[in-house]
């Protein structure tokens, strides 16, 4: 393909010439005897400039599902602050490019202090078991005791993909609350919120919904088993090892001791 | 008078762009070397919205990395600490 400019006078290429000097539509395009193609021309109204064509000058940027909130829970202070003060709202977001701009500027759970926790949840619910749209659910968890050996990082930034991609559930599903990571002395823990426990709750209506009376109780574990499954491979776990399943109000009335894992797989 | 922070370009492509549509994603033309949301887990004749796979979302960690606002730090600051604090 010829797609430089006709020689025009036989000067020699490789002297400066000034820019103004040289000819924006060659004759040759005009008779024809050279085939000039102009640059393709810049982006149109129309096109759909992602941040991977562009990212000074994108027109769309890629939606979210859900909007999600990051929270985070400071270290006590030793000063007997209550839990309220101690967790932050951080950020609300709704699009994949505002959740790498965050992520890329704040800090790893690496480097957290002990007794901090990242949030990520669906907007308008708070992380604690105490929501009205938690309070009737569990968690899926897994602790990381050697912490000097696995990659919290990754891990961690894998489940929060998993999360606002949308891929540990299915449509309709509509367990997902939220996800979390405790930094604690002995280990890390991952974790998933779920609506319920796999059961009916107090005004979860009539259909086939998380929490409706449609959902069979068969069904409801099914759905959380598979939501279990797809959190363990997002967090790389393998068939040695076990993820638990645990509803927030045994945890809370039975203490963390006694409270045993309704599922586990 | 300190001149105030100004946004940079990335971050006002970011405000001024708008979300695509989910009937759109089909005609995204995403540079060579780019992986499109997977096709297989997208219905997109009923689906509320986009699934995004691991690896798809991953192809932004290098692209994107502008701060969220003009007064970033000073938030995660203040929210978060800098982690060197202990409890």
């Amino acid at each position: 393909m010829a797609d430089v400019a006709p020689a025009q006078t036989g000067a020699n290429p490789q002297s400066p010439v000034p820019l103004d000097s040289i000819p924006i539509s060659p004759e040759g395009a005009l008779n024809g005897t050279v085939a000039v193609k102009s640059e393709k021309p810049a982006h149109s109204e129309t096109d759909l400039v992602t941040v991977f064509h562009n990212p000074d000058n994108f027109n769309v940027k890629h939606p979210l599902m859900n909007h999600w909130t990051l929270w985070f829970t400071k270290p006590p202070s030793g000063k007997g602050d209550n839990w309220n003060d101690l967790l932050k709202e951080v950020i609300t977001f709704e699009t994949v490019e505002e959740f790498w701009g965050i992520y890329n500027n704040i800090t790893l759970t690496s480097e957290l202090a002990l007794k901090s926790d990242y949030h990520l949840f669906k907007k308008g619910v708070r992380p604690e078991w105490e929501d009205p749209q938690n309070k009737h659910g569990g968690k899926w968890s897994y602790s990381f005791k050697e912490k000097k050996s696995i990659p919290i990082d990754s891990l961690w930034l894998h489940v929060m993909l998993a999360a606002i991609g949308e891929t540990l559930e299915d449509d309709g599903d509509g367990e997902v609350m939220g996800v979390v990571v405790n930094v604690r002395k002995a280990f890390f823990r991952i974790g998933l919120w779920t609506r319920t426990v796999g059961k009916s709750v107090p005004g979860g209506g009539d259909g086939n919904n998380a929490g409706g009376k449609g959902r069979t109780t068969e069904q409801g574990k099914d759905v959380l088993m598979k939501i279990g499954k797809r959190f363990k491979e997002a967090i790389g776990l393998g068939d040695t090892e076990q993820v638990e399943f645990s509803g927030h109000m045994d945890a809370a009335h039975a203490g963390s001791t006694r409270a045993k894992a309704k599922f586990t797989i | 008078p300190v001149e105030p922070a100004q946004p940079t370009a990335g971050m006002q492509a970011l405000k001024s762009a708008r979300l695509l549509q989910v009937k759109e994603i089909d005609s995204v033309k995403y540079p060579n070397g780019i992986l499109s949301p997977n096709p297989a887990v997208n219905n997109i004749s009923k689906s509320q919205g986009i699934q995004y796979s691991k690896d798809f979302l991953m192809q932004f960690q290098d692209v994107f990395k502008e701060k969220p606002s003009l007064d970033w730090d000073a938030k995660v600051k203040e929210t978060i600490g800098d982690g060197s604090d202990s409890a």
